[in-house]
């Protein structure tokens, strides 16, 4: 096992090289690039990544141009997680049988897969799943922005209830999709994975340590990873900072860990918690929710977001 | 840069960070360091997206890394704990920087573009 980098405060954090590299064609204020760059900086290992077909891929390889420092590949929309099991399946055996290359001496990689919320809850469900039942050693994160950005804002099984996406339109008749956001991190727990952990960019120290925490741990690790899309969400691209903060207060991103498919703690408590309305009337896909008519939903989500964060809080009191 | 054709890709379509191998990991070699490839985005200019471009004033900032660790296109220089400047090569111009800067008055602001950072610096607002 390797050294864990010593992160204390920002000051120090900030004297890490980025493996990371600008002139990615990411949108401007796009909060993927926040927390590859923020996971990226949590470990001086060498790390082997893959990225699913999504924003971060289309962006990030552009013939003639990579943004990686380190080992990368893209390859299908669903199979990102395979890809890095495949690699970490490969890097073991030859471990064990002493066949690898002098320069991986003393170095411990990190294999970690992304993948946007269309990959993970989607289309590269099962792949996902199959590589959690077979234990390999990785870091699966899902950049979540709840919508498939890269093609043109089609609703995913992350779209939260209400959202107004192209597949799934507000207007006279529709107040947006129907359907609930998914629990992807409950679904990912259900495998019995030893971490599976919720972060947003906008709380670094919480994320720098639930990463860390990741790496340290054998076996299969999930992060589901806020990501506020300012195109999609339709925002202002300076205030991506702003609205996932909005997120993490109004609880309607909770930041939470379960260990061992069970033991759950709530690792950010908000302060002053802002009401769901804030979140909601910030964002242009929920502006629909503001007229008379529809007006009805944001009590609903509030209701939702109470009850949700109620169930959190007696789990993790049960620890159960 | 010479871009290649299909058929004189490496089959894999396998892009170069560097130049040469490295004999030890990209994150203990700092950018100005390394010795990048021309196929490595660093090398590319995304500058001419930005309408408005941060400008930053040295005498207010408390180096709090704030905008450091919140850029999205790693534009923020910081060398040994203190905040240098903004990369205008990579720059996009999204204002993050600006919005979550904590000093009073800021110490980055959105400036048009056209405006040189000197005459930027010498109209920055007093303290509220």
């Amino acid at each position: 096992m390797s050294e864990i980098k010593k992160i204390k405060n920002l000051k120090e954090f900030s004297t890490s090289a980025d493996r990371f590299e600008g002139a990615n064609l990411l949108c401007p204020g796009c909060a993927h690039s926040i927390i590859v760059r923020e996971i990226l900086n949590a470990t001086n290992d060498p790390m082997i990544m893959s990225a699913a077909t999504g924003c971060l891929e289309v962006c990030t390889a552009v013939y003639p141009y990579t943004s990686w420092d380190n080992s990368w590949i893209h390859i299908g929309f669903e199979n990102s997680s395979t890809a890095i099991a495949g690699a970490e399946a490969m890097y073991k055996a030859r471990k064990r049988k002493g066949k690898l290359p002098d320069s991986c001496e003393g170095k411990s990689p990190k294999f970690v897969a992304f993948g946007g919320d269309g990959a993970t809850y989607d289309i590269g469900f099962q792949w996902i799943s199959g590589c959690f039942e077979r234990g390999h050693d990785m870091m699966y994160v899902c950049l979540d922005n709840e919508v498939y950005a890269n093609t043109g804002g089609q609703r995913s099984s992350s779209t939260p209830i209400g959202a107004s996406t192209v597949t799934s339109p507000a207007g006279r008749v529709s107040y947006g999709e129907k359907m609930m956001k998914k629990d992807m991190l409950g679904i990912m727990a259900a495998h019995g994975a030893p971490y599976v952990a919720q972060v947003a960019p906008n709380k670094w120290k919480d994320m720098i340590k639930k990463i860390q925490k990741g790496f340290q741990t054998e076996g299969p690790v999930f992060i589901n990873a806020m990501s506020a899309c300012t195109t999609e969400w339709k925002f202002a691209p300076d205030d991506t900072i702003a609205i996932s903060d909005l997120a993490t207060d109004s609880l309607v991103f909770p930041l939470y860990e379960i260990e061992n498919g069970t033991k759950l703690t709530i690792t950010y408590r908000p302060k002053n918690k802002v009401p769901v309305r804030d979140y909601l009337g910030a964002q242009g896909r929920f502006k629909h929710l503001f007229k008379p008519q529809y007006e009805y939903l944001i009590d609903e989500w509030q209701k939702m977001v109470d009850e949700r964060w109620e169930y959190l809080q007696r789990r993790e009191e049960a620890s159960v | 840069m010479k871009y290649l054709g299909w058929d004189e890709l490496i089959p894999g379509a396998i892009l170069f960070s560097f130049k040469e191998e490295l004999d030890k990991d990209a994150s203990y070699i700092l950018p100005e360091d390394r010795p990048y490839a021309e196929t490595n985005s660093h090398e590319a200019y995304v500058g001419d997206w930005r309408v408005l471009k941060p400008v930053y004033n040295r005498d207010i900032c408390i180096d709090c890394q704030f905008c450091w660790i919140y850029c999205p296109d790693v534009s923020i220089i910081s060398r040994d704990k203190k905040m240098i400047g903004v990369d205008y090569d990579h720059c996009k111009g999204c204002g993050i920087c600006v919005e979550v800067c904590p000093t009073n008055p800021k110490s980055l602001l959105m400036f048009e573009e056209r405006i040189p950072n000197e005459e930027a610096l010498a109209k920055w607002p007093e303290k509220e």
